[in-house]
């Protein structure tokens, strides 16, 4: 009986905004005398971080410092629509529209600096948040100042609106699933591997590292994107060893109706994570940005399934991979039994939890 | 200084660490009824003799029923075309334990579990189904009028389809052809805020709706259907979650209380306790997938052969997307040229399940990708080197016919091949996304290229 270590990967890829797209999202901008920006945006944030994201997108998108942004999105009479925060989609989509927003609010300032610095605005640029002649930095008005004209002087609102919306994508061959249009944005891409200890004595798995990779795009946050590809890792590693809500499925009994009885990753749990980003822009989102919000559960499961392998030579591949399922394996191995069917060229492998095996309505196979 | 690319602080950052950020839960309105339901004890029954008259006399008690609704079916995605299927309470049969049934708004928590305690219904049980690899057996329980599985994809077909190439051909074809069985679990979201949501009827006849919410428009716009009002008569307010995951898409409380708050003319609070939130509460799916694939043994994938049974639980929510989006994905971050996808959204006696962080492809993932590292150790190849060399391209093209335009897999997997000292050939440690040519175009791949540039 032995503590044994195995190593796994996984190469992943998910689409950011909703499947067949058709999900719009809309901001309004308006400018405070002294230059404060108000966002107004209906994108709920379910501590994924887009009041920062879409707060920085307006800011760099206008020319202005972060501080001066303040952001919206507490209820629907204020906030025009944003189809919700799901699909990996609050970056992306929710925000494009406050970029396209902000861009209308950039252009109106320069509109209005440039009748005060009798410049035409195509040759004005926002600098932290002062309006310059390019070329001639010399000659300057500070947004606050434009503000101000706008509303004492010119009797004008400095605000813009924006919306996002990527036509739906419709089947249109439902025999094959062929579409009219791309039915994703921009894809985003991560691979990860596993390193585990898997203890064959008590069939005990611990994760002890995940090297994770994402393209990203472009890191809006990089603070924030590290936090949710670490957080989305240690959802994984629940998914890959801890978590189940019906642990004798398919039978719905002994649902554990509590923390104490239902077990998601403590601490005591999390491996050493290195993360790696990489920025591939895509052509469509904000500042080149994809969306990775989702995306970060899915790769650690695989790989450390796989790792599982490697480490004491049993598949499970029923999730989690609770000491139970690695203790039957390992059982089932010692006698003898556990390996594929070999038939000619097919192997195959889990025959015992196949609809070929426990049903009797409906059936899979390589020469079905 | 640049805002794009910065460290920022989180904008809600210090309110949060100081418990200063106002949830739902933090709403305080003086004079606010509690709300409790009613649910199914049973897994699936037939209902009679629902009787709300104990609980309705009692003092400062208000009750809701399937009566009560003026829109009682209003499906997740009846925007999109898929049918609803699920009451807001329960009418004549219930599908699940928990199910709501009756909802009461009392002027204390304990009025409230009082008034629950004093509804009652007969419950005729009938045989339950949880297994979707028995739900298509000639002797299996019927859970819904219209079946045991989805049937209004594309022209009404019962299933979700994938096509491409030559599926017999590449398994003919093939020199090897491995075949396995994933099942990922069910998951509880878990966030720490429960499902909770507080209504307030206005002087001027609207509701104001404080609700945890992902989507404040989505959760307005199924009020709205429910209980037939113009989106002018509804407020949503919201927009700050504390832990969603998936889970707060789902507008659990806000239509209920939106009734109670016009039935009471009072404000209505429903906070979920956390056994609710374990036991009622939509879950990830669980899923059944078979996957075979007909492989080269010098490591091309030629096909790829699959089935999928999504257990929705008892209704369908948002399933049938969830499904259609994991079809679209099941292969992954490769180019198989040839495929045979069938997945069915089959239902079941369990809660209902609803989307979760990477719905629809965190199940597909685990599955073909687990699936590769089999086919590596099959073939004796280099498990990065296999997925390197099948790894998607620019021109390959996705299940849809798709070309994809920049995909990041090769150098993703460089980085981790890098990061933990995998030694790679030349061949592969420099590979790029290049579009495929010589070694890497086989004659098989060749019929499957699209132009990027078309999209």
């Amino acid at each position: 009986m032995a503590v044994k270590t195995g190593r796994g990967f996984a190469a992943i890829e998910y689409p950011t905004g909703m499947n067949q797209n058709g999900d719009p999202s809309q901001a309004w901008i308006k400018v405070k005398p002294d230059g404060r920006i108000d966002v107004f945006a209906g994108t709920s944030d379910i501590g994924n971080g887009s009041k920062t994201i879409q707060s920085q997108i307006v800011a760099e998108t206008i020319g202005v410092p972060y501080e001066w942004i303040t952001y919206d999105n507490s209820n629907t009479d204020s906030s025009p629509v944003c189809t919700g925060t799901f699909a990996s989609r609050a970056t992306f989509v929710a925000g494009k529209a406050v970029e396209k927003a902000a861009e209308n609010v950039r252009q109106k300032i320069l509109e209005i600096a440039g009748k005060e610095l009798e410049i035409d605005p195509s040759d004005l640029e926002i600098i932290d948040g002062e309006v310059i002649a390019k070329g001639a930095p010399q000659k300057k008005i500070s947004v606050p100042d434009v503000a101000a004209a706008a509303t004492w002087g010119y009797g004008e609102l400095i605000t813009g609106t924006g919306a996002q919306l990527k036509p739906y994508a419709t089947i249109v061959e439902p025999e094959t699933g062929k579409v009219d249009l791309p039915p994703h944005s921009a894809i985003s891409y991560a691979s990860c591997a596993a390193e585990v200890e898997v203890d064959d004595e008590t069939g005990t798995v611990t994760v002890t590292r995940l090297w994770q990779c994402y393209d990203v795009g472009k890191a809006i946050n990089p603070t924030l994107v590290e936090g949710q590809i670490e957080g989305g890792a240690v959802q994984g590693l629940g998914l890959g060893i801890l978590e189940n809500c019906y642990p004798y499925y398919p039978s719905v009994e002994h649902r554990g109706g509590q923390f104490g009885a239902y077990l998601v990753p403590g601490m005591v749990d999390l491996p050493q994570i290195d993360t790696l980003i990489i920025e591939n822009p895509s052509s469509d989102g904000p500042y080149g940005a994809k969306g990775i919000g989702e995306m970060a559960n899915n790769a650690q499961p695989p790989a450390i399934a796989t790792a599982v392998f490697d480490a004491v030579g049993v598949w499970v591949t029923e999730l989690p991979i609770t000491p139970e399922r690695v203790l039957r394996a390992l059982q089932e191995k010692a006698a003898g039994g556990g390996a594929p069917k070999r038939d000619g060229k097919t192997v195959i492998f889990d025959s015992n939890l196949s609809v070929n095996t426990v049903g009797t309505g409906i059936a899979f196979g390589a020469a079905a | 200084m640049k805002a794009v690319g910065a460290r920022v602080p989180r904008y809600d950052g210090i309110a949060h660490a100081t418990g200063r950020t106002v949830f739902v839960d933090d709403v305080r309105i003086p004079g606010t009824l509690w709300v409790k339901a009613f649910r199914s004890p049973v897994h699936n029954a037939m209902m009679t003799n629902l009787d709300t008259s104990k609980a309705e006399a009692m003092k400062g008690v208000h009750v809701i029923t399937s009566e009560s609704v003026p829109l009682l079916e209003y499906g997740h995605l009846s925007a999109l075309g898929i049918p609803a299927d699920e009451p807001l309470l329960a009418k004549d049969e219930v599908r699940y334990l928990g199910q709501p049934i009756a909802v009461v708004a009392a002027p204390s928590e304990e009025a409230a579990m009082a008034a629950v305690a004093a509804i009652t219904a007969d419950f005729e049980e009938q045989p339950a189904l949880f297994d979707v690899r028995k739900a298509f057996d000639a002797d299996a329980p019927v859970i819904h009028d219209k079946g045991n599985w989805y049937t209004h994809f594309e022209d009404e077909m019962d299933r979700r389809q994938i096509r491409k190439g030559n599926i017999e051909e590449a398994f003919d074809r093939a020199d090897l052809i491995v075949q396995g069985v994933y099942r990922p679990a069910a998951i509880e979201h878990a966030p720490i805020e429960t499902q909770v949501c507080q209504v307030v009827p206005e002087a001027n006849g609207r509701l104001t709706i404080y609700s945890c919410t992902q989507a404040l428009y989505f959760s307005m716009g199924v009020v709205a259907a429910h209980l037939q009002l113009p989106l002018n008569k509804l407020k949503v307010v919201g927009g700050t979650v504390g832990g969603g995951f998936g889970g707060k898409v789902d507008t659990a409380t806000e239509t209920m209380c939106a009734l109670l708050a016009q039935k009471s003319g009072k404000p209505v609070k429903w906070r979920w306790t956390r056994e609710e939130e374990f036991l009622c509460s939509s879950t990830r799916a669980p899923w059944h997938m078979e996957v075979a694939d007909a492989v080269t043994k010098d490591g091309w994938i030629l096909g790829r052969k699959m089935l999928t049974l999504h257990d929705a639980g008892a209704y369908s929510r948002f399933s049938p997307y969830g499904l259609t989006k994991h079809s679209f994905h099941h292969t992954g971050a490769y180019s198989i040229p040839n495929l045979e996808f069938n997945g069915y959204v089959v239902y079941t006696n369990r809660t209902p399940t609803t989307a979760m962080r990477g719905f629809g492809v965190t199940s597909v993932s685990f599955a073909t990708e687990t699936h590769m590292s089999r086919i590596a150790l099959e073939l004796g190849i280099d498990p990065f080197e296999l997925r390197l060399k099948n790894a998607n391209r620019i021109g390959d093209t996705s299940p849809n016919q798709i070309p994809y335009t920049d995909p990041s897999t090769v150098p993703t997997i460089l980085a981790i091949a890098d990061a933990v000292g995998h030694d790679l050939t030349p061949e592969y440690a420099g590979m790029t996304p290049a579009p495929r040519s010589g070694d890497l175009l086989p004659e098989h791949l060749v019929g499957q290229l699209g132009n990027p540039e078309a999209h």
